[in-house]
């Protein structure tokens, strides 16, 4: 078994971005601007972090996984296919239709349920148990959200500060780029993007990066127009430090707080964004934004099958509501601006 | 009153009328107020006459002297593309064509399994077998048939508007099916006909070398290119066909549209210039009907033809033009059979209405002012209960319509594929028996189509010759502990591939990506994942679907074929090796070759009805039940919903409409519409109560400060 399995990078990953959050909580604490902030962030959403944080915990669950120890008599589990810890907790729990929450008996006919009451959310069409794929969205929106921000944010930048602190001809060029893109609908860019590439999650995050990073590119650049003028860059230029150093020591830490307001705004829009794709057909597979175009035909059902809109509704309106509650806070603290109110 | 406002339902509309009476009311009346009494009179004015336009409110979308009248409700939800009878090849198409044009053959209203019998043609065609393996089909037209009455025929002379249809005119309509401007979907049938592909090849090469060939109408090129070798005129009457090759289903071709008399008229007048419409939009037929409205947006009629032979000539007592005396008993017990004998059409027009969403339609239906509908999915345990109605439908007296249509759908193994293709040999042909027990038609349908449909056993549904009820394959009784064994025989215990020691993993090509399209998909993914075969589903669009078949790039798809005619030819022939879809470009999807099979569909195509055919049917499909290229997954069941007044209902399948033989009880359905759309008036006096205490107060209030 060769090292590059799917599931073997995807632990790698997750432990990287493990490491990177421990790393980050550590530059928090060492430098007492950001510690202060953090502390002030908890104190005023407190519930919201904590949301935010089941979240994390339910997708890093869906994240770790590893093959074998699955007993023979599983059903519908492939040979050495990688199980995640939350796969693993819900190993047996498929019924043959649909079933109600709480319900022993199946929707329609009205058959023994394998597992009676144990739907706490009751089951699709294909008797998947709803409770246990609206937890494994969190990891697809967890997934959108994070990396199409890992590439956006990055590209953004780029564009954004080397045009703000070079000017000139490369300005130009960059200003040409965003007004450009500007112009374009981004829906209809969206669609055309992820039909070239393909339907995958790699493809839908480049899609929504390659429409996302226009806005943050706008403000990086105004802000580093005022940056550079600023007399301590005025001084480091004078005194004949490097281009490169200017950028890196002055100007990008300056640009903190901006990079982390967008990040967690940013988030939250395109979790949504997804859903939309997800309505229009072209969507992450088991996103919640499937779960609800799945269930367009199940609302005008009689009687209504409410329980697969409702659990991936409410998971999407919990994470998209704590992670907006969040980014306002962090703004009002981080703000020179805003962070004296409170 | 528009159709579209009145989805919601009999008391949306009330109120809107009560409203728009009420602000017209105020307009006109309050400028002439002079003082509280004035006021108080003007007020009583305004209650009557919204108590007077309820009264004579109504949802009726219909015109009421149409109350009584035999016309015949139906709906459609998007206009045909074309009524071009050589290229229209839907069953919405097929809904206009198949009563507006007329053909020389028909099939029985009541038998079944369906039977031919003559329609324009005198009777059933001479054959005769000619030397060098031709045959010769010999039609003879009945004499006085008249077109419809129709614009396009002053071309012959001013104030002519019809004319006699004649064996040329049948001609004419076949060699338009091989004329590659138009590009008819059956030409490829119709090569059965001696020189009919010259004819076409002949024709491209005029038409390059000299411009002016061009230009001339379609029946002088036609004539001028020397027209087909195998189509011939003995007479006015007669017509003559030659086949260079054993063709026998070719029959059933002339009980379809294709095959229709046309007037060369009609397409030399209706070419979309001049404010003239396109033949596409405009038939001029020799059916039961004419097109006599027709728009696209909103709604089409179709009238009984006076033309028809039917009408002009009851005397005849033609096979196709009366009510069939010969019946089953199911026809005597639903009383059909009193209408044997009758002359043809019963109804006078069909008013067909354009109705784009699902549930304002069925809506309508309930309210009464459509005859019939299906069974829409979401309201279906409230129609349906076990096998049949629910007793709220039984009451309002309606009643349910089952048909298996015939159709097959399957599930396809490319055969060209290394994994579950002929190469990998025996260890594939486990493969395929294992995934064909796995999966369970009954339990899918039951999930997705309500139960409706029988689980299929063989390429060929019930109805079709060489279907046996009682034919059972081994392969498709679902049985995963015998499906285990196969793949440890096939080399892969387990579903592992020896070869990676993981699971075996292949590929279901789809063209579906909505999520519900997909969850289908996934019920058979599931169930071969019992068997520890990963399939995985590429979902794409239906152009980059058609583009991976053409290059062969498959291993697993789901098609579904719908019968043209009721021979079992029509069927098994998606199998036959020369059907290929990567050598060819047949519809053989499968790729599936196998020397006897081939064999015996040659000899069976060729042979007519009879014991040796059945054998040779029987091997066929046992060969199938073996190699496993398709799995039959089932035939669709088609539920239709009858209002209590409509009579003579009897579904043919194969598209072909029977407006022709329905009748309606026009008294009994203006009396139950009347019940069933008996106005709520208490929300228009609960929202006139509410404009008097709003009013009332706000005028007295306005005097009382002017004094």
């Amino acid at each position: 078994m060769s090292w590059l399995e799917p599931h073997i990078l995807s632990n790698l990953v997750t432990l990287g971005l493990l490491a990177g959050l421990v790393f980050a909580a550590r530059v928090v604490r060492a430098q007492r601007l950001w510690r202060e902030a953090a502390v002030e962030l908890w104190r005023r959403r407190r519930f919201a972090i904590l949301v935010v944080g089941v979240y994390l915990l339910i997708g890093l669950a869906d994240s770790v996984s590893w093959t074998g120890g699955v007993p023979d008599d599983a059903v519908g589990v492939l040979p050495n296919a990688p199980l995640s810890v939350l796969d693993r907790a819900f190993l047996d729990s498929r019924e043959a239709s649909y079933s109600a929450p709480f319900a022993a008996v199946e929707f329609y006919g009205g058959d023994a349920l394998r597992h009676p009451g144990g739907h706490p959310l009751g089951t699709d069409i294909l008797g998947r148990d709803v409770f246990y794929l609206s937890l494994k969205g969190a990891r697809v929106a967890l997934l959108i959200g994070g990396l199409t921000s890992l590439i956006a944010i990055p590209l953004a930048l780029l564009f954004g500060v080397c045009a703000g602190y070079f000017g000139g001809r490369f300005d130009d060029f960059v200003f040409f780029l965003i007004s450009t893109m500007a112009s374009m609908p981004s829906l209809l860019l969206l669609i055309a993007l992820i039909m070239v590439m393909g339907r995958s999650t790699f493809s839908v995050c480049i899609a929504l990066a390659v429409t996302g990073w226009v806005g943050f590119c706008r403000l990086t650049r105004a802000e580093t127009l005022k940056l550079r003028e600023l007399d301590y860059i005025q001084a480091a230029r004078a005194l004949g430090v490097s281009e490169a150093k200017i950028i890196f020591r002055h100007i990008l830490p300056n640009l903190a707080h901006l990079i982390v307001i967008t990040f967690v705004l940013m988030f939250s829009g395109l979790v949504l964004s997804e859903a939309v794709l997800s309505w229009l057909g072209i969507g992450v597979d088991g996103s919640w934004g499937q779960m609800i175009d799945g269930a367009r035909d199940e609302l005008s059902r009689q009687p209504v099958v409410w329980w697969n809109i409702a659990a991936a509704g409410s998971a999407l309106f919990g994470l998209i509501l704590a992670v907006n509650s969040v980014g306002d806070a962090v703004r009002d603290v981080l703000d020179p601006r805003t962070a004296r109110e409170s | 009153m528009k159709h579209e406002q009145m989805s919601g339902g009999h008391r949306a509309v009330n109120a809107g009328c009560a409203k728009t009476t009420l602000r017209r009311a105020q307009g006109g009346v309050l400028s002439a107020i002079r003082g509280p009494s004035d006021f108080a009179s003007c007020l009583l004015g305004i209650g009557l006459a919204i108590i007077f336009s309820l009264s004579a409110c109504s949802n009726d979308p219909y015109p009421p002297e149409d109350g009584e009248a035999k016309v015949l409700y139906s709906s459609f939800d998007a206009a045909p593309r074309t009524l071009d009878p050589a290229t229209a090849y839907t069953t919405k198409a097929h809904s206009v064509t198949g009563v507006v044009y007329d053909t020389l053959l028909k099939y029985h209203f009541l038998k079944r399994p369906l039977e031919l019998m003559p329609g324009l043609a005198v009777d059933l065609p001479l054959v005769t077998p000619l030397e060098g393996g031709r045959t010769r089909y010999r039609f003879t037209l009945r004499e006085d048939l008249l077109f419809a009455d129709d614009d396009c025929f002053e071309l012959n002379g001013e104030g002519r508007r019809t004319r006699e249809i004649v064996s040329a005119d049948i001609a004419f309509q076949l060699m338009r099916l091989a004329d590659p401007l138009i590009g008819s979907p059956v030409a490829e049938t119709f090569a059965n006909i001696d020189g009919f592909v010259e004819f076409a090849a002949a024709l491209e090469a005029y038409r390059e070398e000299d411009p002016a060939f061009a230009d001339l109408a379609a029946h002088e090129q036609y004539a001028a290119a020397g027209g087909v070798r195998g189509i011939e005129m003995p007479s006015r009457y007669v017509l003559d066909i030659t086949l260079h090759r054993a063709y026998p289903q070719i029959k059933y071709w002339f009980a379809m549209e294709f095959t229709t008399p046309v007037p060369w008229e009609a397409i030399a007048y209706y070419t979309g210039q001049d404010g003239r419409p396109r033949f596409d939009d405009h038939p001029v037929g020799a059916g039961p009907f004419v097109l006599s409205e027709y728009d696209k947006q909103s709604r089409y009629v179709l009238s009984k033809n006076p033309n028809w032979y039917g009408v002009r000539h009851p005397e005849w007592k033609a096979p196709a033009a009366i009510f069939p005396t010969e019946g089953d008993e199911e026809d005597r017990r639903s009383g059909r059979m009193a209408y044997a004998g009758r002359s043809l059409p019963l109804i006078d027009r069909v008013v067909v209405v354009r109705e784009k969403e699902s549930i304002p339609r069925f809506n309508k239906f309930l309210q009464g002012y459509y005859d019939a509908s299906g069974v829409i999915k979401e309201s279906f345990d409230s129609v349906i209960q076990g096998d049949g109605l629910s007793a709220e439908m039984e009451g309002l007296g309606m009643r349910l319509g089952k048909a298996v249509s015939p159709d097959v759908f399957y599930i396809g193994f490319n055969m060209n594929d290394e994994v579950v293709g002929r190469s990998n040999g025996e260890s594939s042909r486990k493969i395929r028996q294992a995934m064909s027990l796995a999966v369970d038609s009954e339990e899918f349908l039951r999930i997705f189509q309500n139960g409706r449909g029988v689980p299929a056993q063989s390429p060929l549904p019930p109805g079709i010759y060489g279907y046996e009820s009682g034919y059972e394959n081994t392969f498709r009784r679902p049985n995963i502990e015998r499906a285990k064994e196969l793949m440890t025989e096939a080399g892969y215990q387990n579903g592992i591939d020896p070869t990676t020691g993981e699971a075996l993993t292949l590929t279901f090509d789809t063209s579906s990506t909505s999520t519900a399209g997909l969850n289908q998909v996934r019920f058979y993914t599931n169930a071969w994942r019992q068997l520890g075969i990963d399939v995985q589903i590429d979902g794409t669009t239906y152009n980059q679907f058609q583009e991976k078949l053409r290059q062969g790039d498959y291993q697993i798809f789901q098609f579904g074929w719908v019968a043209d005619y009721p021979d079992p030819e029509n069927f098994l022939f998606l199998l036959w090796s020369k059907m290929g879809k990567s050598d060819f470009g047949g519809p053989n999807a499968t790729n599936f070759s196998d020397a006897r099979f081939d064999e015996l569909f040659v000899s069976m195509k060729a042979r007519d009805n009879g014991p040796q055919r059945i054998a040779e049917i029987e091997e066929m499909l046992s060969i199938l039940e073996r190699e496993r290229p398709w799995i039959e997954l089932f035939h669709r069941e088609d539920y239709s919903l009858y209002q209590g007044w409509v009579k003579n209902v009897k579904p043919m399948g194969l598209s072909i409409p029977t407006y022709q033989y329905r009748d309606i009880d026009p008294t009994s359905r203006s009396d139950k519409r009347k019940a069933w759309n008996e106005p709520v008036q208490w929300p228009a006096y609960l929202l006139l109560l509410a404009g008097v205490m709003v009013i009332v107060p706000g005028v007295l209030t306005y005097f009382k400060e002017r004094q």
